[in-house]
């Protein structure tokens, strides 16, 4: 790989590293964040049998082994020419909600929400989801951890095991349901649509009724009209699992909508020198560097990026909190970075109700789980991961074999995104060379709100993020570096 | 006592996967009804719930020492290293799930918990299952290590 150093920016790996350079009054010029990118895949993957795949792409990330597992299994389907049967498509779904109920959860209490929970100015020993249960009370603690529980019990009752599924194939799943396991499901399921109703409560009491933090939501460092994406179903709902990718602009209207097997015509992947990450644009509109408004085509995934990339909800409950969102954020699209994790509340409502639909499905214990594979080819398999929208791509050769290995993952797809927010965030809060004291804080806040997922990277609690800034003056000297939680460990 | 024994790590990032490569080949040697051997590739909360329910977890695991040799095999106490890793900032590290679960009243968490480090120097960011060389060679001492202390506490 072809490597230009410009420095005093190099690539790196290891940790995260923010560098900020300053103009010639001491303001913000620009801020490059740099995070470490897991490399090789294409290679790693040539030769393999391509029925591995799932399992061995789940391995990627520890934490959201199912997305990439069901990225795979339907890019599989794709590639083997097979069409899962209706049954085997319910379960898959049903076993991704179980996986958005428990990352959404986990994202909301232990990362993004202390900062709204305890608050943003607190100390950042506080920021934390012990500060949340201390603030909260510790019943609701452990509603939390019962709740992110039962998610994980729901995907390793349809996956095999949570943390590694085995149950997706091309055409189908290995295994269904039996009555007693839906019993279980259903059970849980229940108690989770209620527990995502009363974490909605709870960010209405804590954030909304408080005009500090809507200020903070609407406050200019955080805002970011850049397009938006995601999968929507034939209605323009959001869907996490299947259906077609649909791009909007700055205002919500329709920009693109396109099948997943078209995403090359689509998407461009735009290489920059000083970072081993990609960023991808929307072809339409071209690279326009890091910027946004309706010229650049950096575009959003995640939480906020589908709902302002579909029409509503599917479901109920969530379709009512969708039509709230709008009309309290000002109406479409919302841009404001730290609606993220509102948006993820509204989406973890979802989930738990399309599981309720899912689970109550006559369907769901049938049998007819796979239908037999056709002759190998080429394949896209896209899905919602919790973060954003993920993209595996493979070629196959004649006896199965991978060929070529192509994934776009979802923080892949904020990168543009996540780097603009970053330096927003930095010019809030450097003015003539006065480096305030929570610089880190604001702009942490800007990029945990995208739920980023860092190879490589060593991760404590909120605030924990091993991070170093450096910030630089119009020169190009180093006048000031900022570390935190870099310690000699993994 | 009832004891379990996980390797952690991403068997598909290198030298990263040490911990797993150890763990296979401890399945093979430990045969004991109270003692079960079983590989995580996950960090946090999900690490705690494959200990739940044991009265000790043996964690092994890759770590990153400057001031010691490649491959050097220790014995640390959890509470030494702030994070396991999974890939995701949102994940928390070991020792603050141990705190979480007993603030919320869980007793079923390991009385004693061991790490054997495993040093890799750096973290590799390119995908493979094979261990470098110097690291293979560190996979039988740290196996040896493993059993001793397994032994040692009976």
């Amino acid at each position: 790989m072809k490597t230009i150093t410009i420095d005093p920016i190099t690539r790196l790996e290891g940790h995260g590293k923010i560098s900020i350079f300053l103009d010639n009054k001491g303001d913000v010029d620009n801020a490059y964040l740099q995070i470490p990118e897991l490399r090789g895949f294409e290679r790693f993957a040539q030769g393999r049998r391509a029925e591995d795949m799932p399992q061995i792409t789940s391995r990627i990330c520890g934490v959201c082994p199912v997305a990439h597992h069901f990225a795979a299994t339907k890019a599989l389907d794709a590639a083997f020419n097979v069409e899962p049967t209706s049954a085997a498509k319910k379960l898959r779904e049903l076993m991704y909600m179980g996986y958005f109920i428990y990352d959404h959860i986990l994202h909301f209490y232990y990362l993004g929400g202390p900062d709204f929970v305890v608050g943003p100015d607190a100390p950042a020993a506080k920021r934390n989801v012990i500060g949340v249960i201390e603030k909260a009370g510790i019943e609701i603690g452990k509603e939390v951890i019962k709740h992110r529980a039962y998610g994980q019990k729901i995907t390793a009752i349809l996956g095999g095991k949570a943390t590694h599924p085995v149950c997706g194939l091309p055409g189908g799943v290995s295994k269904g349901l039996n009555k007693d396991e839906v019993k279980d499901i259903e059970k849980m399921i229940d108690s989770c649509v209620d527990f995502a109703k009363f974490s909605l409560k709870l960010f209405d009491d804590i954030v909304l009724q408080n005009k500090k933090y809507v200020d903070l939501i609407l406050s200019d460092p955080y805002q970011l009209s850049t397009y938006n994406m995601g999968l929507v179903d034939k209605n323009d709902k959001a869907n996490f699992y299947d259906g077609m990718v649909r791009v909007t602009d700055q205002k919500g209207k329709e920009l693109l909508k396109f099948k997943p097997q078209d995403y090359t015509k689509h998407v461009e992947e735009r290489v920059e020198e000083w970072t081993y990450i990609k960023f991808p644009y929307l072809k339409k509109i071209g690279w326009n560097g890091f910027s946004d408004g309706k010229d650049s085509g950096i575009y959003r995934v995640g939480p906020l990026g589908r709902l302002n990339a579909a029409e509503g909800m599917a479901t109920p409950l969530a379709q009512k909190e969708y039509n709230r969102f709008y009309e309290t954020l000002g109406g479409k699209s919302v841009n404001s970075t730290l609606a993220f994790h509102w948006a993820r509340l509204i989406e973890l409502l979802y989930a738990t109700e399309r599981a309720k639909e899912l689970i109550t499905d006559k369907e769901i214990t049938s049998q007819k789980i796979r239908n037999p594979v056709g002759i190998p080819g080429e394949g896209i398999g896209i899905v919602e991961a919790a973060r954003g929208t993920l993209i595996h791509h493979y070629k196959l050769d004649k006896d199965g074999l991978i060929d070529k290995a192509n994934l776009i993952v979802a923080t892949t797809n904020n990168s543009g995104a996540i780097n603009m927010s970053v330096r927003d965030a930095a010019k809030g809060v450097i003015k003539a060379g006065k480096v305030d004291d929570g610089l880190l804080n604001m702009v942490e806040m800007a990029f945990r709100a995208y739920d980023p997922c860092f190879a490589c990277a060593t991760h404590t609690l909120p605030g924990g993020m091993p991070l170093e800034v450096n910030i630089y003056d119009n020169n190009k000297n180093k006048i000031k570096t900022i570390k935190q939680n870099l310690q000699e460990n993994l | 006592m009832k004891t379990i024994i996980l390797g952690v790590g991403n068997p598909i990032l290198r030298d990263d996967g040490v911990g797993i490569h150890v763990a296979e080949e401890l399945k093979k040697q430990i045969k004991k009804p109270d003692v079960k051997v079983d590989t995580a590739f996950t960090g946090g909360m999900n690490l705690l719930d494959q200990m739940i329910d044991s009265d000790r977890a043996i964690l092994i695991d890759a770590v990153k020492m400057k001031n010691k040799a490649l491959g050097e095999v220790g014995l640390y106490d959890i509470r030494d290293f702030s994070a396991f890793h999974t890939c995701n900032p949102h994940d928390v590290s070991l020792p603050e799930a141990i705190d979480l679960a007993k603030r919320l009243g869980e007793r079923r968490i390991p009385k004693d918990i061991k790490l054997i480090g495993i040093n890799i120097g750096e973290l590799s960011c390119e995908f493979g299952e094979e261990l470098s060389s110097e690291i293979a060679k560190a996979v039988p001492k740290a196996v040896d290590f493993v059993k001793k202390e397994v032994e040692e506490d009976e």
